[in-house]
């Protein structure tokens, strides 16, 4: 049998039998392209001291030392990853919370569900920079509509400077991502507890569990591998937070909203200092690889780890049968 | 253990659609009680309603001498088994077991014991560390029965439970179901459409239709003396056999007529005074397939009637016979043996004394 399909294979033209990788390669190509080739090409800038005469670009072998700098020398890249870290810990905390909050509202039957429902993705719909430039705006010290409000509901008198003082730029920049990225979160979460079957909550009713003994014994587990999603993806976006940062505060004021993606922008196109800021890029990449890895061995290790140890034991149990 | 009543208890949905109508059922302690009845009956909106998880627009539902109609489902000491099973899909089977026990602060010696009790007795105990997916329907099943039964509730409610269980593993599943109840002695309320659980697990079944009972009874009884068309046809497989018929009187007895064909009406099926008061209305005649045989009459109660066979379906000890009698179409259960072939023209004699007459206006029996 296996003989004719092997001659009959030989007599297909070559492209018949080659179909499959003539029809991956462009893709392959283009993923190479702009994925590796960068990937590598950052890694040997990270290296490299690099400078500028003329039209040429002069590359000087450095080690590691463009790594090794970055938390002796540089003056800001301390104080903007701690920034950085407060940033991507609040978010992602608030918008979770919030957002699997908001879903567990929107996935209960009322009148107008669907229009709120479409209402909601809007301003994670919009584009970044009309959301950053609407809330530049809404925090301007002079014009804006948060002082207007405050003002004619009487509970300032004087306007705020929101984005002049580190605290209140910072905040305004968090505010400004939650509105902007927490719908994403509804929106996935809505469509993990849709697929929950509601027999499990009449037999969780009858078992003992309503309200919130059923959220943290039924709902939350169900909804935990959309949630890992959520978490990773949430994590590695809120660190790659640039276009609100650059056009609300342009990382100002003293420095309190310097993201680590603006400040590594700065040190590139700024101070002209690729090999720091490739170091960084690398910095900040394996932040994000390492805390997904652990965010997946933490939940995959709840999840399965029973049924792991039974396979175990069960097959422990089949070496001895044979043994014996 | 307790007794459930339900006393005039009727279910409305918004939109103005009864699903059950002044429904009063009286189940006994350590009954097994099936409602049974076709799809949209109604009879799992009763079980959910005593269970809690439907409420009541009106009437009183007591479990034991207690009102429940305001206690929650957890407190009413009940156990209800789903047709979906309804396990937790993220908990082993352990956990799915010990859940409410857990949820009730039971402690952990306590919970082992009586979950690894229920394994015993389900014969799951090698599953409890599996998670519910790793199962298969029968499985499962047996996990949802045990996760019931680790509460030692003072009744079980089953809500169509066997299903989604193929046609073998749902015969056996039936018979341990009726063991167990006899093994804890428990208050079983059963909800199915299929007449055959039905008649083989229950202590009294409750015969439903658009949310009002029909007849409750045991099974033999609803089988020998159906109330009405409804129950007559519904109980029984092959369904049983209904044919409008006038009543005519030829000398001294009563026939029903029906084409070209009397049946004789024995005096012990229809009295004469009955059956005179009836004389030249319509009446339904019910004849189960069984009591129609091959060939000649065998007594004087007999009626033999011609049919072409349409049909002669063998099921190995027995055999099928689909024909029409003057345009009713009719079925006949007789023995595998028999030699009648599709496209064959037949004498079939009907037992006369095992006929049921139904009134056709109000569609009750009238025999009896």
């Amino acid at each position: 049998m296996k003989e004719k399909q092997a001659k009959k294979r030989e007599k297909e033209p070559f492209f018949e039998r080659h179909l499959g990788p003539i029809l991956i390669t462009p893709s392959t190509l283009v993923i190479f392209g702009i994925l590796f080739i960068p990937i590598f090409y950052a890694l040997y800038m990270s290296l490299n001291r690099i400078s500028f005469r003329g039209a040429d670009t002069i590359y000087k072998f450095a080690g590691i030392k463009n790594f090794v700098n970055l938390f002796t020398i540089d003056p800001w890249f301390k104080s903007s990853f701690v920034t950085t870290i407060l940033f991507v810990v609040l978010t992602v905390a608030t918008e979770i919370v919030i957002g699997v909050a908001a879903s567990l509202v929107l996935n209960k039957k009322f009148h107008g569900r669907g229009f709120v429902r479409g209402l909601m993705i809007l301003p994670w719909a919009m584009p970044t920079v009309v959301n950053a430039v609407m809330w530049k705006w809404i925090f301007n010290a002079e014009y804006g509509a948060a002082n207007g409000l405050l003002m004619k509901l009487g509970i300032i008198k004087t306007g705020i400077a929101w984005l002049g003082t580190p605290k209140m730029a910072f905040l305004c920049v968090f505010l400004a991502n939650v509105w902007k990225e927490t719908p994403y979160v509804i929106l996935l979460a809505i469509a993990a507890l849709s697929t929950i079957p509601g027999d499990l909550y009449e037999a969780a009713s009858i078992d003992g569990a309503g309200g919130w003994k059923a959220f943290w014994r039924i709902t939350l587990p169900m909804i935990k591998p959309v949630l890992l999603i959520l978490l990773i993806t949430k994590t590695i976006w809120a660190f790659q937070t640039f276009d609100l940062v650059a056009i609300m505060t342009s990382g100002g004021p003293q420095n309190a909203t310097n993201l680590l993606s603006y400040y590594i922008h700065f040190v590139a196109f700024k101070q002209t200092d690729f090999g720091s800021a490739a170091a960084m890029s690398y910095v900040l990449s394996m932040i994000c690889f390492a805390l997904s890895f652990v965010y997946i061995k933490l939940f995959m290790n709840n999840d399965d780890g029973a049924e792991k140890k039974t396979k175990k034991a069960q097959r422990r149990k089949l070496a001895t049968a044979h043994e014996d | 253990m307790a007794s459930i009543q339900l006393e005039h208890v009727t279910k409305q949905y918004p939109g103005g659609v009864t699903a059950v109508d002044d429904f009063n059922l009286s189940i006994e302690d350590r009954e097994f009680i099936i409602l049974v009845g076709p799809s949209g009956c109604g009879k799992s909106t009763v079980l959910r309603m005593i269970a809690g998880l439907e409420e009541i627009t009106s009437g009183e539902i007591f479990i034991g001498d207690r009102l429940v109609n305001e206690v929650a489902p957890k407190d009413r000491d009940i156990a209800m088994v789903f047709q979906n099973y309804a396990l937790y899909p993220h908990m082993t089977v352990y956990k799915n077991m010990a859940f409410s026990l857990k949820l009730r602060k039971t402690p952990k010696a306590e919970i082992d014991e009586k979950v690894r009790a229920a394994a015993k007795i389900l014969d799951i105990e090698a599953l409890l560390d599996r998670k519910p997916r790793a199962l298969s329907g029968g499985q499962r099943q047996r996990v949802a029965l045990g996760r019931a039964m680790v509460r030692n509730p003072s009744a079980f409610l089953l809500d169509e439970p066997l299903s989604n269980l193929d046609a073998k593993l749902r015969t056996s599943m039936r018979a341990e179901i009726t063991k167990l109840h006899q093994q804890l002695g428990t208050t079983f309320v059963y909800v199915t459409h299929d007449q055959t659980e039905a008649m083989t697990m229950g202590d009294r079944i409750a015969v439903i239709k658009d949310g009002v009972i029909q007849q409750i009874d045991t099974p033999q009884n609803l089988y020998d003396h159906p109330a009405n068309l409804f129950v007559g046809g519904f109980i029984g497989s092959p369904q049983m056999n209904l044919i409008d018929a006038t009543v005519k009187k030829v000398a001294d007895r009563f026939f029903a007529t029906f084409g070209e064909t009397d049946v004789l009406i024995p005096p012990q099926v229809m009295g004469a005074d009955v059956a005179a008061s009836y004389e030249g209305k319509s009446i339904v005649i019910g004849i189960r397939p069984e009591f129609i045989s091959e060939g000649g009459p065998h007594s004087d109660c007999d009626t033999t009637i011609a049919g072409d066979i349409d049909l002669a379906e063998s099921m190995g000890a027995e055999k099928f016979i689909y024909f029409v009698c003057e345009g009713y179409p009719c079925i006949a259960k007789v023995p595998g043996k028999s030699g009648i072939q599709t496209g064959d023209h037949v004498s079939l004699t009907i037992d006369c004394s095992k006929m049921h007459i139904f009134d056709k206006e109000s569609g009750l029996a009238i025999s009896h």
